[in-house]
């Protein structure tokens, strides 16, 4: 049996563009909700990784082990894959993938950021919130509960994308302080990121609301930076009914940083 | 901040059509595959050497990893060169042999190159104490091991990268990993090459008597190198090493 879910797999394409991309999915997601992004932009011409984040696409206690640093050092290893390959590369990633876009580019040389759907601040999610409270004083009680089941309303505007959506069906407990932990390095470095920074939100975003994407847009510290809102979609802005506009915006955004002198 | 120590890095050489997995050893980390990434790459090959989970940070983050973390990392990098390559060649080195096993377990790589693996810890005392070893974990996290060199190129052991400690934790890791890999010997069918040094201090030669008796493959084929320790991909012997894998890949993927 393989460890990795099948359709969980990180994905490797190569272009001949020069510009190399990395793909970033979300908490307690896969690369399955990269791929299609992915894949668009492979037929632009680039190079495209989409990684696995350790703990993911595999087991939900998995997650309960980790620390943010180890998703930390992921998108690293995604940057260093790519640097020898092309001779820029250009950092994407959905939610706290976002974040981990946006973070990588505060400690290596990235060309430019799409940070889609991603949080400033742990959301106020009633049941993220209720752990938060739960687990920042109390951090011994993740050993009582180790999971909590996501709640079953959402906000997807495709109900089959949401079908698909290949993701952990619980939220594991001991991880979000470790998502915390990562947004108020993420609140820290913020002023002092300059890479160009695309921010794409939808509107209608019920699990990371539109708030987060204007505080990332108030405090970066890029002078080239824009916030794009994304109608007819939910939080997974690249399985919606408006993913082709996504896969639009991002790669406009590539080209606009292929063409920027090196 | 970097998490990743500098020199720790993973890499990626495009080139042809024939993919090649590097696997790094316990405790080490990408750097040790290294020179025969690029080997191997000068040869025409696309080269991919992954960093296993918790190598090349700290040695604490070891005291967090399970053998499926590490078995995964394996995937994750035979995943990302399917994409590009037709065929895939999959090397490991010591304990990144036995991921190699268990890919080959599972996966249909066009070949394997196993290097210096071992089939037991060699410290004994582990396969003893294996059940307390969590528990221990947690006031010991880290021990010292003494141990001789076995390196004959001391310019390259001056490079080698890894950490001086052992994460406790992680040998229990290590143990239970190569015990899946001995009950799986005999469901890899892929064509194998062993390559293991006869100055290799750490793991002794009825390893590869073992792994190669118990293979299930019928193409298969072990190399001793006379010149070098352990670290095959980076002592004296490499350069045999490194000639004897780019014959074997051109051999099994034509």
């Amino acid at each position: 049996m393989s460890q990795i879910l099948s359709g969980g797999e990180p994905f490797l394409y190569r272009g001949e563009s020069g510009v190399g991309v990395l793909l970033v999915h979300g908490w307690t997601s896969s690369p399955q909700e990269m791929r299609d992004l992915g894949k668009h932009l492979a037929g632009q011409g680039h190079t495209v990784l989409g990684l696995r984040l350790p703990g993911h696409g595999t087991r939900p206690a998995d997650l309960n082990r980790l620390l943010w640093r180890d998703w930390l050092a992921a998108v690293e290893d995604g940057y260093h894959f790519l640097e020898n390959a092309s001779e820029k590369v250009v950092a994407m990633g959905l939610s706290l993938g976002g974040a981990l876009a946006l973070l990588l580019a505060a400690s290596l040389p990235v060309a430019g950021v799409v940070a889609m759907a991603t949080p400033y601040e742990l959301p106020t999610q009633p049941r993220l919130r209720w752990l938060r409270h739960l687990l920042f004083p109390m951090r011994p009680l993740g050993n009582l509960l180790r999971f909590m089941p996501k709640p079953t309303v959402n906000d997807y505007k495709d109900p089959q994308a949401y079908e698909d959506h290949l993701s952990y069906d619980v939220f594991p407990v001991q991880s979000v302080p470790e998502v915390g932990g990562l947004l108020e390095l993420l609140r820290q470095q913020l002023p002092g990121m300059r890479a160009p920074l695309l921010l794409l939100h939808a509107v209608e975003d019920r699990g990371v609301s539109p708030d987060h994407a204007r505080s990332i847009y108030a405090r970066v510290g890029s002078t080239e930076k824009e916030l794009v809102w994304i109608e007819d979609s939910g939080h997974v802005i690249t399985v919606e009914p408006s993913r082709r506009r996504v896969y639009d915006l991002a790669a406009e955004f590539v080209d606009r940083e292929l063409e920027r002198a090196p | 901040m970097r998490v990743v120590v500098d020199r720790g890095e993973p890499f990626f050489y495009p080139g042809g059509d024939i993919g090649c997995l590097l696997i790094h050893g316990f405790t080490g980390a990408p750097e040790e595959m290294r020179w025969m990434g690029k080997y191997l790459a000068e040869q025409g090959f696309t080269v991919l050497g992954v960093r296993l989970f918790a190598h090349a940070t700290q040695v604490a983050d070891m005291n967090r990893a399970r053998w499926e973390d590490w078995l995964a990392n394996a995937e994750d990098g035979y995943h990302m060169l399917r994409g590009l390559a037709s065929q895939v060649v999959v090397i490991g080195m010591s304990m990144g042999g036995a991921l190699t096993l268990l890919l080959a377990r599972e996966f249909e790589p066009a070949g394997i190159l196993v290097m210096a693996t071992p089939i037991r810890i060699p410290d004994n005392r582990v396969e003893r104490i294996r059940p307390l070893l969590p528990l221990i974990s947690k006031v010991m996290p880290t021990i010292r091991l003494p141990g001789g060199s076995d390196w004959a190129d001391k310019e390259a052991e001056k490079l080698q990268l890894h950490y001086h400690e052992i994460a406790v934790r992680s040998a229990a890791e290590l143990h239970d990993l190569l015990g899946e890999m001995r009950r799986s010997l005999g469901r890899v069918k892929a064509p194998a090459l062993l390559i293991y040094a006869k100055g290799d201090l750490g793991t002794p030669p009825n390893a590869a008597h073992f792994i190669l008796e118990q293979l299930g493959s019928s193409d298969k084929q072990i190399l001793w190198l006379e010149n070098g320790g352990h670290n095959i991909a980076r002592d004296a012997g490499r350069e045999q090493a490194f000639e004897a894998a780019a014959e074997f890949i051109r051999r099994i993927t034509a």
